[in-house]
């Protein structure tokens, strides 16, 4: 079967989506008429009322077919006055590609760029067209390198071999929204339906009465069952449309590779899934990081600090650009396994034209524009790019945060609150078995009478650790308790203002414990000593701490190393009278 | 109406087909039972019987701690150990001084009871320090340890917790066989007991290599040494059914008689063998090991600490083999503790000797018509 018998058959099944609709209706009226005209009575009211139950689904199902719009992420719409520079870039691929240009730009907070077409029944007609283009992407990618990628995107509208493709591929963006749908509309169903009976639950247990269990398995069948229909039928859909959609695929590659040449639409390529790994890093471990104290970093800086971060662990993006994924992402994914695309562009004839990655220069903490030679030198005003769209990404919520000075301060607060708030299984183990709020000098108490292993009884512990016994089972709880006091001991130093955390894009960060002050407090009886202490390395003070740790949970435990690094009482004068 | 008739219809069918099948299971279920546990149960009253044969013990009065009987003052010993008296041990200790079968066999045997609490050894530490004694207890009983942290199961069914655990105390244990051997240069024993850390932590076959050679030069011809070195060489844990029983057979045939080697050529057949019958038991290179084994535990000491360990594997494979009436004579030697190879592999070590040993009288009763005496 040639590419475009294929992609005919594709559309012919396009167009039986709706018709699968009709189908239905009409078996179901069909039912009606035959009730009616065979029947009498009640029987025939029953078959007439099951059908208009059946048919309402149906009907929904029809309309969302129509309703649905591909859903617009939030983002900065950029006129030309605004871009002049990126609106140009982004006619002249148009030109070359041989396609139109977009009729709107917006800038948004994904590791994206995507042309969306609002089609017209269901893409059989062609609409308006917008160019999504991800900020990360263009902090990520050099100016060649993003050429290629809209290369790439305007491909898919071009049509490779065949016309009727670009219209396959249109049209499995429509049909993966309205599985979208059903399945989201279902699950709202199930979830209104929940919190409706946990109220009901709720009332029941004030009136003293036993609450009826949550079920809400019968809730939104109908809508479930269409969706499985749909769902069954968008799947044969995709399969049969999947070489198509490869096939096009491959063709972008092409495209992109003859305007922007074959060396740079491969490290394009091979940008592409390093990019998107260190972004989800980076929203993990560093944008995110104040969320729990409700704290952002520095307006500008949630999206700003990738560039920096990128620009500090290159060596670790070069490994991730090397070792491409090699299984797609799903069996119905649109696109063929990058490695696959990869190899195919770097199997093309040399074309001589240059490569051109990124040129990044570390720039620290506090450094003024970062990567110099990145797409986002395209913008005109960069920093005013990434503080406008911060306000339009981040959720009604998330704008209420408080704003950290810099990304020091985001770390120290952060860490200072995760340990102060950490609830170890230590903790709960101290709390209950103490029945008093927990404290470390309580633990340090219990240690010194020798109820440590009784304690560690009540930790949440494994099935063979528990089972074990003597010293079989010490081993299994030290670790659970080394971690949980560890906690313990450094929010306590947290509290204190004795911690210092030190901030780094190229690596996590590190504690700096207080050395010198511990030792101020464990020889306050040689003054004379402190000045030469305060001079030793910091590694001591951490070996000093670990061993301290290590006494504290040995099977015959000593808590004085441990004591000894603790800053003495903050209430001297109490414990004096 | 027709039409919904027709669809009702349709969909009865596999209903209805499935109803059938359901009544006819039941059916034939009711009127002849598929055989269930009878033969077991037959088996059962044939085992009952032969526990009966004079002098063999039921199973619920085997030791499954040991594989022979202990010395008297062994025993002494240990049960002083039991009582937080560690004296005695520490004298008996020293009283074996050079012989490094006996240091072996029963700083083993008195580490294992510092694997639960340790409370004794550390007395003993804290009141001669740098004893060799005491430090070789202290490594073997980590390493018991660490042993005891795994469990004896299979990888597979080992949680990455326990696994940590283990070698993490397992590195804990090399430290201290490292201070055990330099308090004395001359002794085996603690190569011995890093030998099992070899095993848990996967030494590199050159690092094992240079590890026998520390213990051959000390003692050429060690039991518990080829055991442990042994066990390193089999399939599952760093060698190959080759590479163990190359090593086997070159210390079987390298050692005098009387010092038991003879028991790893069968040590390695057993550990590699995964057929179900008893064809690969009776070849006659098996029939020539046990034979030779037979010669070997003949030539031995009778107070070997060993010896005992040598006839519960004679007894098995002369089982398999055929020759109950010298399966039975090693039997007879033995029994009344099982914790030896190859019984020693089953949660009910007892039960599983039991019920070979048995087989074996009621085998033994089959070829010759009477009961031996």
């Amino acid at each position: 079967m040639g590419a475009i018998l294929r992609a005919l058959r594709a559309v012919v099944l396009l167009c039986g989506f709706p018709l699968l609709s009709l189908l239905l209706l009409a078996l179901l009226a069909g039912a009606d008429v035959l009730a009616l005209t065979r029947l009498a009575g009640l029987a025939a009211l029953k078959i007439v009322i099951v059908s208009f139950l059946l048919a309402v689904p149906v009907v929904q199902g029809v309309l969302m077919l129509r309703v649905p719009r591909a859903e617009r992420p939030d983002g900065v719409t950029v006129t030309e006055a605004d871009e002049p520079r990126l609106w140009a870039l982004v006619r002249e691929l148009a030109d070359a590609t041989g396609t139109r240009a977009p009729d709107e730009i917006v800038l948004t907070g994904e590791v994206n760029a995507a042309v969306g077409e609002r089609p017209r029944l269901l893409g059989l007609l062609p609409g308006p067209r917008a160019l999504h283009l991800g900020v990360p992407l263009l902090t990520g990618l050099s100016e060649a390198q993003l050429r290629s990628v809209l290369a790439h995107e305007y491909g898919h509208f071009t049509g490779g071999d065949t016309r009727l493709s670009a219209l396959v591929v249109r049209g499995r963006v429509q049909l993966a929204v309205v599985i979208d749908r059903f399945t989201s509309r279902a699950d709202d169903k199930v979830a209104a339906e929940r919190a409706r009976q946990e109220r009901a639950a709720a009332k029941r247990l004030t009136r003293g009465r036993r609450p009826r269990e949550v079920d809400t398995r019968g809730v939104g069948l109908t809508y479930r069952a269409m969706a499985a229909l749909y769902t069954a039928y968008a799947k044969l859909y995709l399969r049969a449309s999947l070489s198509t959609a490869r096939a096009q695929e491959y063709a972008a590659d092409l495209t992109a590779a003859r305007i922007t040449g074959r060396d740079t639409t491969a490290s394009a390529l091979r940008a592409l899934p390093a990019l998107t790994a260190a972004h989800d890093f980076y929203l993990a471990r560093y944008a995110s990081l104040g969320v729990p104290v409700r704290l952002l970093p520095p307006r500008g800086e949630f999206l700003g600090g990738f560039a920096r971060m990128l620009a500090a662990r290159e060596e670790n993006l070069a490994e991730l650009r090397t070792a491409l994924p090699a299984a797609p992402a799903s069996p119905y994914d649109s696109h063929p396994p990058i490695a696959e695309r990869v190899r195919r562009v770097e199997q093309l004839p040399s074309d001589g034209a240059p490569v051109a990655a990124v040129v990044r220069v570390v720039n620290g903490l506090t450094g003024e524009a970062p990567a110099t030679g990145a797409a986002l030198d395209l913008l005109t005003d960069p920093a005013r790019t990434l503080a406008a769209l911060e306000d339009v990404i981040l959720t009604d919520d998330a704008r209420s945060f408080r704003r950290a000075a810099d990304w020091q301060d985001l770390l120290d607060t952060a860490m200072s609150a995760h340990l102060t708030g950490a609830d170890t299984p230590l903790r709960q183990a101290l709390a209950a078995y103490t029945r008093r709020p927990p404290t470390l000098n309580d633990l340090l108490t219990l240690i010194d009478d020798g109820a440590l292993w009784q304690l560690a009884h009540r930790l949440p512990l494994s099935e063979q650790a528990i089972a074990s016994k003597g010293r079989a089972f010490r081993e299994f709880a030290r670790p659970v308790l080394r971690t949980s006091l560890r906690t313990m001991v450094l929010a306590e130093f947290s509290a204190r203002s004795l911690l210092h955390w030190e901030f780094s894009w190229a690596h996590p960060a590190t504690v700096r414990l207080p050395g010198a002050a511990a030792r101020d407090a464990a020889s306050t009886d040689a003054p004379d000593n402190t000045r030469d202490t305060d001079a030793r390395p910091g590694p001591d003070s951490e070996e000093v701490f670990e061993a301290a740790l290590d006494a504290a949970l040995a099977d015959h435990p000593d808590t004085a190393p441990l004591r000894a690094l603790l800053p003495p009482s903050p209430h001297p004068a109490e414990q004096a009278s | 109406m027709t039409i919904l008739l027709w669809i009702l219809g349709i969909l009865a069918v596999p209903v209805l087909l499935f109803g059938l099948w359901l009544a006819g299971v039941f059916l034939k279920e009711f009127f002849s039972p598929s055989p269930d546990d009878d033969d077991d149960a037959d088996d059962g009253v044939g085992a009952a019987q032969a526990a009966a044969a004079p002098g063999l013990l039921p199973s619920d009065r085997q030791d499954t701690a040991y594989a022979g009987p202990l010395p008297d003052d062994w025993r002494a010993a240990l049960d002083a150990v039991r009582a937080d008296d560690w004296r005695p041990a520490a004298d008996l200790l020293a009283a074996i001084g050079r012989d490094w079968e006996g240091r072996a066999a029963f700083s083993y045997a008195l580490s294992q009871l510092a694997v639960r609490e340790d409370d004794w050894l550390l007395a003993w530490e804290a009141e001669r320090a740098d004893d060799p004694d005491a430090a070789l207890v202290r490594a073997r009983s980590t390493v018991g340890l660490a042993w005891e942290i795994r469990g004896a199961r299979r990888a597979t069914y080992t949680t990455g917790e326990q696994f940590e655990g283990f070698h993490r105390t397992l590195r804990t244990a090399r430290e201290q066989v490292a201070r055990a051997a330099a308090l004395h240069p001359d002794d085996p024993t603690p190569y011995i007991a890093e030998t099992w850390i070899a095993l848990g932590l996967g030494y590199p076959n050159s690092a094992m290599d240079k590890l026998w050679s520390e213990i051959t030069a000390r003692a050429p011809h060690h039991f518990e040494a080829h055991f442990a070195a042994l066990q390193y060489w089999c399939a599952k844990w760093s060698g190959s059914e080759r590479l163990a029983t190359a090593f086997a057979e070159r210390a079987a045939a390298q050692a005098p008689p009387g010092s038991l080697l003879t028991a790893f050529p069968l040590i390695a057949h057993f550990e590699h063998d995964e057929s179900a019958d008893t064809e690969a038991d009776s070849t006659p290179e098996m029939i020539a090991r046990v034979d030779a084994a037979l010669v070997d535990a003949a030539a031995a000491d009778p107070a070997h600490p060993r010896l005992p360990e040598l006839r519960h594997l004679l007894a098995f494979y002369l089982s398999l083999q055929g020759r109950e009436e010298a399966a039975l004579e090693q039997f007879r030697l033995v029994d009344g503790h099982v914790n030896a190879l190859p019984w020693r592999y089953r949660v009910d070590r007892a039960g599983y000797y039991c019920q070979v040993r048995d087989a074996t009288v009621v085998a033994a009763r089959a070829t010759h018509g009477t009961p031996p005496a």
